[in-house]
């Protein structure tokens, strides 16, 4: 997989995730150097969940392998347990033993591998304080907030010094409030961990302000990996683009810098050549009633097919030869009396479409 | 009109209603109208009566514990299991529950029996279970156990199954699982399977006279000295069923909240 950084010497993980589930054939391959965050994005239904519960060692894979720095887990023949691995997991709902304090919840792993009660306790003490949740370790689940269970979900499935942590979804059941806050004690926490930490989201925020690593998994394979500035900058699928908020085309360039896509032609000052993906910011779209003359530029007559607001501007996807989503002030949507069914003018410069190699 | 339609189809349905109700009440409220009060504790005090009860309080405890030491790890494998097998096991371990005890008992002496199954093995080494207490204990947990395993695996099925996951990520093995979460958060249904068990248990008769027989201080527990007594002196039957009438009240009200509403 282009881009992924290569497993570093005494660490770091090496892993190929092939499976069944339900109607999807999964394949993810990822690798990580410790300490490095890996942000898996995808649609709901997709194979990221498959993926991590793999990585633990609760589902089976097919075929494909999981390496943690020199140790084998998986080579698609034997597969260690998941309390044969070293490992943390921590699930969207926290999870926690619903019978035992905070203290114990994280107590539970050092106990179950081995470590005396009180060693264990001293270091869950020291899980719970980095978390900062030292004063509510006599506390039991139900009595704390739900930012306050996922860090202690967090403390958990950290306290047995795991190679690989596996969060899925972890602030997806917070309050909006609550989940801010809580992304920067979880990235807080992060920048101290040395091991590899997968990150399953959906959240394109979570993911881009936790991970250093991206990687897309659509209908179980991987669509597109990177940094987070290159996946920004390039998608290279529909939902990718999405997640970014840009408009992006597959289509077929010359050194012309016309751009033929299935059924429009776009014009850049940025030409490739040969099969590319050329993009549009909404922002760099304007929207007239009259067709605009001028400099060299795109000019697509489309029908509106929504509207939102967005804070004081407003989005407005259109379709036509050119499907388009355009960013606008509120504004103008009012002195051009934007509706919905409406046929208008959208006007790109070439100079702001981009265009790379697909 | 209205009132012409209406009478009719309350007493086509109210009067069945009653008589249902009048055959489940009436038996009850006879035994305690011919109940001597008074004369009850002396009664449960007699030479005859005391033995069957020590009896029939060890065997039912003992099959209580084999219930909590074997039902729980089987409830525990019919609760996680996804097999198409396991819906056979769990139709299996039902056919107690509605096979008539002497059938059950019947069973019992073709495995343990002198020429049983499993009996004809033990006989060699001068070993015999049929009509010992230890055949009792067996009887009991014969009906007793699926009421047992089917509570708890109720229970236990109602745990979120990522729970397990998240305790073996942290290193638990399914013992420790087990041991530390899994039973602790189905504690109360276990405490119901326990008692619905220990009920049953405690009310068996067919099954114990069939392959127990009825050896007072052996195998003679209480329903089986209310048979005996009732020829002899019907008294003390009558004093001995109020005690397991009180009990069985006692075990609905633990389930009571649980089973009932």
């Amino acid at each position: 997989m282009s881009g992924a950084g290569a497993a570093a010497p005494g660490g770091g993980l090496d892993a190929r995730v092939r499976l069944s589930r339900g109607a999807i054939e999964v394949d993810v391959a990822l690798t990580a150097a410790p300490g490095q965050v890996i942000g898996v994005l995808g649609p709901n239904g997709g194979g990221k969940t498959s993926t991590l519960l793999a990585l633990a060692g609760v589902l089976a894979l097919a075929d494909g392998h999981v390496h943690v720095g020199a140790r084998v887990w998986d080579d698609g023949r034997r597969r260690l347990q998941p309390e044969q691995r070293a490992v943390g997991l921590m699930l969207a709902d926290s999870l926690l033993f619903p019978h035992l304090r905070a203290l114990d919840n994280v107590a539970f792993g050092p106990r179950s591998r081995g470590v005396d009660r009180h060693r264990a306790r001293d270091r869950a003490r020291t899980e719970l304080d980095r978390v900062g949740l030292a004063a509510h370790a006599a506390a039991r689940p139900r009595e704390l907030s739900s930012g306050q269970q996922a860090r202690v979900a967090l403390a958990r499935a950290l306290a047995t010094d795991p190679a690989l942590l596996l969060l899925d979804e972890p602030l997806s059941a917070l309050d909006p409030d609550t989940r801010a806050r809580t992304r920067s004690d979880l990235a807080t926490r992060l920048t101290a961990y040395d091991g590899v930490t997968v990150l399953v989201t959906h959240d394109p925020l979570d993911a881009l302000t936790l991970a250093d690593h991206l990687v897309f998994v659509e209908d179980g394979q991987v669509t597109q990996a990177g940094t987070p500035a290159e996946v920004l900058t390039e998608p290279r699928s529909t939902y990718v683009a999405t997640v970014v908020g840009l408009n992006l085309y597959a289509g077929q360039g010359d050194s012309h810098g016309h751009v033929v896509t299935a059924d429009g032609l776009i014009v850049t000052t940025s030409p490739t050549e040969g099969p590319v993906w050329a993009t549009i910011p909404p922002s760099a779209v304007s929207l007239h009633r009259h067709e605009p003359e001028g400099s060299p530029r795109n000019t697509w007559r489309l029908r509106i097919a929504s509207v939102t607001m967005q804070g004081q501007s407003a989005r407005v996807g259109l379709l036509g030869d050119v499907p388009l989503t355009a960013e606008v002030t509120l504004e103008s949507v009012t002195s051009l009396g934007l509706q919905v069914g409406q046929d208008v003018w959208a006007a790109v410069k070439a100079t702001e479409v981009r265009t790379y190699p697909r | 009109m209205r009132y012409a339609a209406r009478w009719p189809s309350r007493l086509a349905l109210g009067v069945p209603a009653a008589l249902a109700l009048l055959l489940l009440v009436v038996p009850l409220v006879a035994l305690l109208l011919r109940a001597d009060w008074a004369r009850i504790p002396t009664d449960l005090a007699t030479p005859t009566v005391l033995p069957a009860l020590r009896l029939s309080l060890t065997t039912t405890s003992v099959t209580a514990v084999l219930c909590l030491l074997l039902g729980t790890p089987l409830a525990w494998f019919l609760a996680r299991s996804e097999l198409r097998a396991t819906s056979w096991v769990r139709a299996l371990i039902t056919v107690p529950l509605v096979l008539p005890p002497v059938v059950g008992g019947v069973a019992l002496l073709m495995t343990w029996g002198r020429n049983g199954l499993i009996g004809q093995h033990l006989t060699p080494f001068g070993i015999q279970i049929p009509f010992t207490t230890v055949a009792v204990v067996l009887a009991e947990t014969f009906v007793a156990m699926p009421y047992y395993v089917l509570a708890v695996e109720g229970a236990m099925r109602g745990l979120d199954p990522r729970l397990e996951s998240v305790a073996r990520t942290l290193g638990a093995s399914d013992l420790r699982y087990l041991r530390t979460v899994g039973i602790p958060l189905v504690l109360p249904g276990i405490a119901s399977g326990l008692a619905l068990a220990w009920a049953r248990a405690l009310g068996e008769f067919g099954a114990t006279i069939t392959f127990a027989g009825n050896f007072p201080g052996r195998t003679q527990t209480l329903p089986l000295l209310v048979y005996v007594e009732l020829e002899h002196d019907p008294q003390v039957a009558i004093s001995i069923s109020i005690m397991l009438l009180a009990v069985s009240v006692l075990v609905l009200g633990v389930l009571r909240g649980r089973w009932l509403r």
